[in-house]
């Protein structure tokens, strides 16, 4: 029996794994929803295309498989187009299907509903590729590209549009996925150097990035083989246990950490790309000679540059560098770097602020409340500024602060996303009162789906960073001190229900109903409130 | 010393704009420097998408050009959409936006906030994206935008400002505004050329489109001496007062004004782009003509697609109606009956009026006789679209055209309310749209203005819904929780009523009108109109 093109997609893409779609459909996608019906894959709606893509991102977050959009043309790919950046900027797979107007009309300016010059053109800077299908026979081709690009590198964002026409189309085959190549092994030479360098040296640091995330084990035992400290960009937070006695945690905020970084005759960076947003610092203190793991060739010559490259996938090239190592002298070995590092822990805890000790007051009580696999997304707010240091994260993939684009309002679709693909974890959004407002509309998404989700909003009545920001320069305090609505009826009106909380104990309290609650629940807590401080 | 982003603040007063809409950023905070001590309003949306709708209902009720503030990345992804919607019916808008530092630009560094190329992304959104280099360039670049804001066609300009091109001393740039270039007029040749054509006519048509919004004298100047009927697209409503005995009234949709499109002899087209979403959107094919065109468009490009014309005339469409007008005797057009024309025309479409929707806007028009409504795209907006008639233009404006994109009443009503203090401001929204933007209902509670937010529940997404019946798919996805909108208005700070009956509505509607600050009323389709239009 033949298939229109769009009932054919959902088909191909349910054989490569997808399970779950996220868009909300008009009429040029309806195609792609009979598609859906005849297979297993489920449609979640969100309540704006931006919580479609930042969805798909905190779905491909917790499993490493790409998150699927499927989405209108025009605006519902603009909508989209902050979560495709965000995705883009932290190498998260992730699969953009849109309709486009019909192919007679493309570039023609007739005016036609949902109309662009060039739709590919708007998503080409923020995806591996975007392209324009012309016909449904290039789609398994396409849809395979897309796939090695999640899996066989460095992983991002891919856009297909498919104009509604083409959508239509009969197809007779019966389209199947194509095998996708494993990731690049690391070559030997350049193991066997960064291994002599590392064993002759007197000091050496890690730094891990997202690049790392399914390299934990390898990782660990890097560090205790070498016994040297690591230090995890925002996007490495949790690969080493944050308790581990070799880890100093994420950011590179505190001078301390910063100081232990600067020291370092060589810096072994794996899968990071060193950047502003990884760890706050404009110009990291790297004074050493650096060696970099990446999967992508550009990495090499950027702010930092490699002197000794190692392309390839991280799990790989630790794996080889444990074993290049094994018969070496390693000089870090002896040295008493456990000691070190706790003299560099008790320094960094006297680095917080009043605020931060706040915010630290409600992260120890939220740590202590939760499992070690469960999930955290934070949204760009201080309280995950200081999380990001002071949030005990134990295992890869349990904290989430996506700091490289750095858009507000990512907190709560993201934990949809991986609600949805983990729905035994506890999975907790960590918004700022302003941040929250972004995307507040996806509280009726959850509530839909019935997903268990504490969102825990740390309440300043500001735009706090940016207030600080003007503060400190001497700027008027314009449009930073936004007015908050009345978040326990705001929670109430879209169905779930909204706590205050002013002790511990009742946050605990709060807390554990709201993990025992099917749907989200909003928890507040309010900077300078008595028991925070 | 004086920044750049002081002397612009200076220099967007010289060009007479009073409103920025912005949230300010770390990157953006030095445009607020010179904020505190100016003329300029700051308006603080709830996310930017709601900057760019506010600027746009600002200019669409007003014909003000405001600016917006925007941080780099994020900030920008979340404006596309507005700028989309803008551009594609030809809505000025001024965007200045940060960019990561000038000699970081396109490095890949991994910095905040960071695109490999923003303004490749924003230019299929725009008329223009420009990178300031040197503060030295900004004059020109803001007198660029005003040329084509003013004698050209309009739409979104967006200005990236690198950081430290913002913070760049700027004590010696001239802020003397440059004199504004004079719009083009149509050449006398051509003029001669539609006035030959236009003295065969027996059965003239004009149509007039968003282009000829400033026309309104000139326009019915012409089409009195011409004796013709008037059909205005969605943009055009009101240019020619609905009471005037040559206005059709209706939409280049309607069958009775597609007939009278096909039939006539010389069809007289100001500033429309003869778009499918005015002219075809019951999709019963392209726009059929037998007789002759002429065409004013002041876009030398848009004069030769979709339809094509005898006599293009490339001009303002103020200009070309003036020298149009001069031409012609007062008894020009002879024997073209274009009363009697236009009176049938506006018989027959008042037959095909729907009188559940009929009552509900007469209820508005009662209760609010020079209300201003900003509508979105949803089943009373499809109505008002062929139904609802002005007595002014810019008094009716949607978003179900063009770019067709969901979310935008709430916001743009907001933008028109702020340029209109004295008049009432509808924004008519579905419950599907109202999820897309809802946050800003706290913003319009923050600035106390009383704009009437009117939310169509139909608990769902009704046109899709009708559309998957239509085509024999599942209904997947349609069928969305909906928040309790009275609970969410005052949740957010508006004073929030049902209305179930006409009655209540018409209270409801005066009531709204006396107050300091927003209301919501919610209608549900149930009490008002049965099935769809
Ligand atoms: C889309 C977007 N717009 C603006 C910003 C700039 N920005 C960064 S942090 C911040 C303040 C967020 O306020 P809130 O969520 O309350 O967190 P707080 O800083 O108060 O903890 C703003 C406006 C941004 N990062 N993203
Ligand atoms: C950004 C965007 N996403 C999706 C669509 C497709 N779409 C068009 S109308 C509509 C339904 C809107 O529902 P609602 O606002 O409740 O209006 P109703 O049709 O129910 O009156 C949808 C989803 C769109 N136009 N724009
Ligand atoms: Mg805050």
């Amino acid at each position: 029996m033949s298939k229109s093109c769009g009932e054919a997609l959902m088909h191909l893409l349910e054989a490569y794994g997808v399970t779950t779609v996220f868009g909300i459909p008009g009429e040029h996608t309806l195609e792609l929803y009979r598609g859906i019906e005849k297979s297993n894959v489920r449609a979640i709606t969100p309540r704006n295309e931006q919580g479609a893509s930042f969805m798909a991102d905190g779905y491909a977050r917790v499993t490493g498989e790409p998150g699927v959009c499927t989405i209108i043309t025009g605006p519902g790919v603009t909508n989209a187009a902050t979560g495709i950046g965000q995705a883009y900027a932290d190498s998260i797979p992730m699969l953009v299907i849109s309709s486009a107007n019909d192919s007679p009309s493309l570039g023609k300016g007739w005016g036609r509903l949902h109309e662009t010059s060039d739709l590919c053109a708007i998503t080409r800077p923020i995806t591996a590729f975007s392209t324009m299908v012309h016909d449904p026979s290039e789609v398994p081709e396409l849809i395979a590209q897309a796939f090695t690009v999640f899996r066989s590198g460095r992983p991002r964002p891919v856009h297909i549009a498919i104009p509604i026409d083409v959508m239509e189309m009969p197809v007779a085959d019966n389209w199947q996925p194509y095998k996708t190549p494993a990731l690049p092994i690391p070559g030997k030479d350049a193991i066997d150097e960064a291994a002599s360098t590392l064993a002759q040296c007197e000091s050496s640091v890690i730094m891990v990035g997202g690049g790392a995330q399914h390299a934990s084990n390898e990782v660990v035992r890097l560090a205790e083989c070498l016994n040297v400290g690591v230090i995890a960009s925002n996007a490495g937070k949790g690969i080493v246990s944050d308790d581990h006695v070799l880890s100093l945690g994420g950011g590179v905020i505190s001078p301390a950490v910063q100081n232990y970084l600067a020291k370092a005759e060589v810096v072994l960076a794996i899968g990071t790309e060193l950047g502003e947003a990884d760890s706050f610092i404009y110009d990291l203190p790297v004074n050493g000679k650096v060696i970099r793991i990446d999967i992508d060739p550009a990495r090499f010559s950027d702010a930092f540059p490699a002197s000794i490259a190692i392309l390839g996938d991280s799990q790989s090239a630790c794996t080889q560098l444990l074993a290049a190592l094994e018969n070496q002298d390693i000089r870090t070995r002896s040295q008493n770097t456990k000691a070190e590092l706790k003299q560099v822990r008790i320094q960094q805890n006297t680095d917080y602020t009043d605020v931060e000790r706040q915010h630290i007051r409600l992260l120890d009580a939220l740590r202590d409340e939760l499992a070690d696999d469960a999930v955290v997304m934070g949204d760009i707010a201080q309280l995950v500024y200081t999380g990001t240091a002071a949030f005990k994260a134990r295992l890869p993939k349990t904290w989430f602060y996506p700091a490289g684009f750095g858009t507000l309002g990512c907190a709560l679709p993201d934990a949809i996303g991986a609600k949805l693909a983990r729905p035994e974890k506890t999975v907790v959004a960590l918004v700022g009162d302003g941040g929250f407002m972004f995307t507040v509309n996806e509280l009726a998404t959850a509530v839909e789906e019935g997903l268990s989700i504490p969102i825990i909003i740390w309440h300043n009545h500001s735009y706090a960073m940016i207030r600080d920001g003007m503060v400190k320069r001497g700027i008027p305090e314009i449009g930073v001190n936004p007015v908050a609505p009345d978040f326990i009826k705001l929670a109430d009106a879209f169905g779930c229900p909204g706590f205050n909380v002013s002790s511990e104990d009742e946050f605990r309290t709060v807390f554990r109903a709201a993990c025992e609650h099917q749907g989200p629940s909003l928890i507040i807590a309010t900077e300078n409130d008595d028991w925070l401080t | 010393m004086k920044t750049c982003g002081e002397v612009l603040v200076e220099l967007l007063d010289g060009y007479g704009i009073d409103t920025v809409f912005g949230i300010p950023g770390v990157h953006t905070v030095e445009l607020y420097r010179g904020l505190d001590n100016c003329k300029l309003r700051h308006v603080t949306p709830r996310h930017e998408q709601g900057a760019g709708f506010m600027a746009d209902g600002f200019f669409r009720s007003s014909g003000r050009v405001a600016a917006c503030f925007i941080i780099t990345g994020p900030g920008m992804t979340n404006i596309v959409t507005a700028m989309g919607q803008a551009l594609a019916d030809s809505i000025p808008m001024l965007v200045i936006s940060s960019v990561n530092h000038t000699y970081k630009l396109a490095m890949g560094h991994g910095e905040l906030h960071e695109l490999p190329n923003q303004r490749n992304l924003i230019s299929g959104v725009s008329r223009f994206s420009h990178t300031l280099m040197r503060p030295d360039e900004l004059p020109e670049l803001l007198a660029r935008a005003f040329a084509i804001f003013n004698c050209d066609r309009p739409g979104p300009v967006h200005i990236e400002i690198p950081i430290d091109v913002i913070t760049a001393k700027a004590n010696h740039i001239d802020i003397k505004i440059p004199s504004r270039p004079y719009a083009p007029s149509a050449s006398a040749a051509a003029i001669e050329a539609a006035i030959e054509l236009l003295k065969t006519a027996k059965r003239p048509l004009i149509i007039v489109g968003g282009g000829a919004v400033n026309a309104s004298d000139e326009l019915i100047g012409v089409a009195e001496k011409l004796d013709s009927p008037v059909v205005n697209t969605v943009n055009a409503k009101g240019v020619i007062p609905y009471s005037h005995p040559l206005a059709i009234g209706g939409s280049p949709s309607s069958t009775i004004v597609r007939d009278e499109i096909r039939d006539a002899d010389v069809v007289l087209a100001v500033g429309t782009e003869f778009g499918e979403t005015d002219f075809d959107y019951f999709y019963l094919g392209g726009t059929v003509r037998n007789g002759k065109l002429i065409r004013v468009d002041i876009d030398s490009a848009q004069l030769t697609r979709n339809q094509k014309a005898d006599v293009a005339i490339c001009s303002d469409a103020t200009l070309a109606l003036q020298m149009l007008q001069q031409r012609m005797s007062d008894n020009f057009g002879k024997d073209t009956d274009g009363v009697g024309r236009a009176k049938n025309m506006r018989v027959l479409l008042k037959e095909s009026r729907n009188s559940g929707y009929e009552s509900f806007f007469s209820v508005i028009r009662s209760a609010l006789p020079d209300v201003i409504i900003a509508g979105d795209s949803t089943q009373p907006v499809y109505y008002a679209w062929q139904h609802y008639e002005t007595e002014f233009p810019r008094a009716y404006f949607h978003s179900a055209s063009g770019f067709g994109t969901l979310g935008y009443a709430i916001p743009s009503a907001i933008g028109a309310k702020l340029a209109n203090p004295s008049r009432p401001v509808i924004g008519l929204i579905g419950d599907g749209a109202v999820q897309f933007t809802a946050g800003e209902l706290a913003s319009a509670a923050e600035l106390g203005v009383p704009v009437i937010f009117l939310v169509w529940n139909n608990h769902g997404y009704g046109e899709i819904k009708r559309a998957m019946i239509n085509g024999n798919l599942p209904q997947i996805g349609v069928d969305i929780h909906t928040p309790d909108f009275l609970g969410l208005g005052k949740a957010m700070g508006c004073e929030s009523v049902r209305a179930q009956n006409l009655g209540q509505l018409e209270t409801e509607l005066q009531l709204a009108s006396t107050r300091q600050g927003p209301s919501l009323i919610e209608v549900r389709q149930e009490d008002f109109a049965d099935g769809y239009v």
